[in-house]
């Protein structure tokens, strides 16, 4: 049975299996290749993208339960191509790397500053645990995290 | 009616429904909630059922209520949603920091209370001890009407209850407790603990420990109480370095689970460490 879903905005319908991961819909079919498959059992981040405003690894969301539900990936954040205030500072603070692991960290913390605006250091790196990167920007990444949350 | 079995996923549209298509489908089927740990299942080469029914969506599933007696926490619940629910309310430190310190913060969005719980072959839930030290119950819906059993008893008989079973949620009964959860993962955060210690206790005016619970999860297949420490702390003061060295003394009750992340011997070896940090939680709460 197909499965009706908003992605970015858009009505969208996958008639993949309904057990099927929604990240392998959303980079195979429907080319949103943002988001990235790395471990597939939601210990890595890299596969983050929210559903329902909220930040889940899509690799442990199976298609069926996302009926009518609004999905935004990474592709999402930058708004008629204007970065997101996140993704400036990050680019401003020269934080990517090999990209493996960044979006899913763009929606980790997206989310989080929603919540929690002005957070301290500890609070960001907490919010992180979930997000492996395999080149070990960590630090350089919650300092821009952190100059964000104290610009804002 | 629901839909036929064959096919992998058939979304519940209420609980009466789930459990007709759960009885439906047989041995073949089983609930899908969060579906975080079915989902994983493929890349670590275990096998899935042919058919699970999806219950998140029911919404008497998906609540918390609480009341001056009880708290009742839908099967659904994630941890969310468990953690908004229950910050602040008393006697709930243990199961909140539980709840806080379990996977990572995308997955606390999804795994639900009663996953933790169901997921037989998952011995680091924190859950499971949190609750058991509560002396939490949980009910069960059957194509037969409905049960309730403590949460011990359901760790003990969860791979053998009869198809069509759903555990629909969790009630704690309110009392005036101190509770406390220690966790120890390799890394700080984010990944599955080493071993686990939940404690819940009741305090006398003099400050005498008048009743306790001790629960250790991940350290072996199935989290389980510690009675033989339980027995030891009461009618004296909650003082974590006593706990410390009575639960040294008393460790050997434990034969640790041997894996990949961790030999049995050291899951055993930290549990007087987190005894007396899950006093220092309980009495700093």
């Amino acid at each position: 049975m197909p499965t009706n879903l908003v992605i970015n905005g858009e009505d969208r319908i996958s008639s993949r299996g309904s057990m099927t991961p929604l990240i392998d819909v959303l980079r195979d079919e429907f080319f949103l290749t943002g988001a990235k498959v790395a471990c597939r059992e939601g210990i890595c981040g890299a596969c983050t993208v929210h559903l329902d405003g909220r930040p889940v690894v899509s690799c442990l969301v199976p298609l069926g339960t996302v009926e009518g539900r609004d999905v935004r990936t990474v592709e999402s954040l930058a708004v008629a191509g204007e970065p997101s205030p996140l993704q400036l500072i990050m680019e401003e603070h020269d934080v990517v790397q090999c990209g493996m692991c960044f979006p899913g960290i763009l929606m980790v913390l997206t989310s989080f500053f929603q919540e929690r605006p002005h957070a301290e250091r500890d609070e960001i790196k907490a919010a992180l645990v979930g997000n492996i990167c395999r080149c070990t920007g960590y630090e350089r990444l919650v300092d821009a995290a952190v100059a964000l949350a104290r610009r804002s | 009616m629901p839909a036929s079995t064959g096919q992998c996923l058939y979304v519940a549209t209420s609980l009466s429904d789930a459990v007709a298509a759960l009885a439906d489908r047989g041995p073949a089927g089983a609930p899908l909630a969060g579906a975080t740990w079915i989902m994983r299942a493929p890349i670590r080469r275990e096998e899935r059922r042919s058919s699970y029914v999806g219950i998140g969506g029911i919404a008497e599933l998906c609540a918390v209520e609480l009341t001056d007696d009880e708290i009742r926490i839908g099967a659904c619940v994630t941890h969310a949603r468990l953690i908004a629910a229950l910050a602040g309310a008393e006697g709930c430190d243990g199961l909140v920091a539980a709840a806080g310190g379990a996977a990572n913060p995308a997955v606390r969005q999804m795994a639900t209370v009663g996953g933790n719980l169901c997921a037989s072959d998952f011995p680091a839930s924190d859950l499971s001890p949190a609750l058991l030290c509560l002396d939490a119950s949980v009910e069960l819906r059957t194509p037969g009407g409905r049960e309730r059993m403590p949460v011990g008893r359901l760790l003990d008989v969860r791979c053998t209850l009869e198809p069509g079973t759903l555990v629909t949620g969790v009630v704690i009964a309110r009392k005036s407790l101190r509770t406390g959860h220690a966790r120890l993962p390799l890394r700080k955060a984010g990944d599955y603990p080493v071993a686990i210690v939940s404690m819940a206790a009741a305090l006398g005016s003099d400050g005498l420990v008048e009743d306790i619970k001790v629960a250790v999860g991940s350290v072996e297949a199935s989290a389980r109480r510690w009675p033989q420490l339980e027995e030891q702390l009461l009618g004296r003061p909650l003082d974590p370095a006593r706990a410390h060295e009575l639960a040294k003394a008393g460790a050997g009750v434990f034969a640790g689970r041997e894996s990949v992340e961790a030999p049995g011997w050291y899951r055993v070896q930290v549990l007087p460490t987190l005894v007396r940090r899950a006093a220092q939680a309980a009495l700093a709460g």
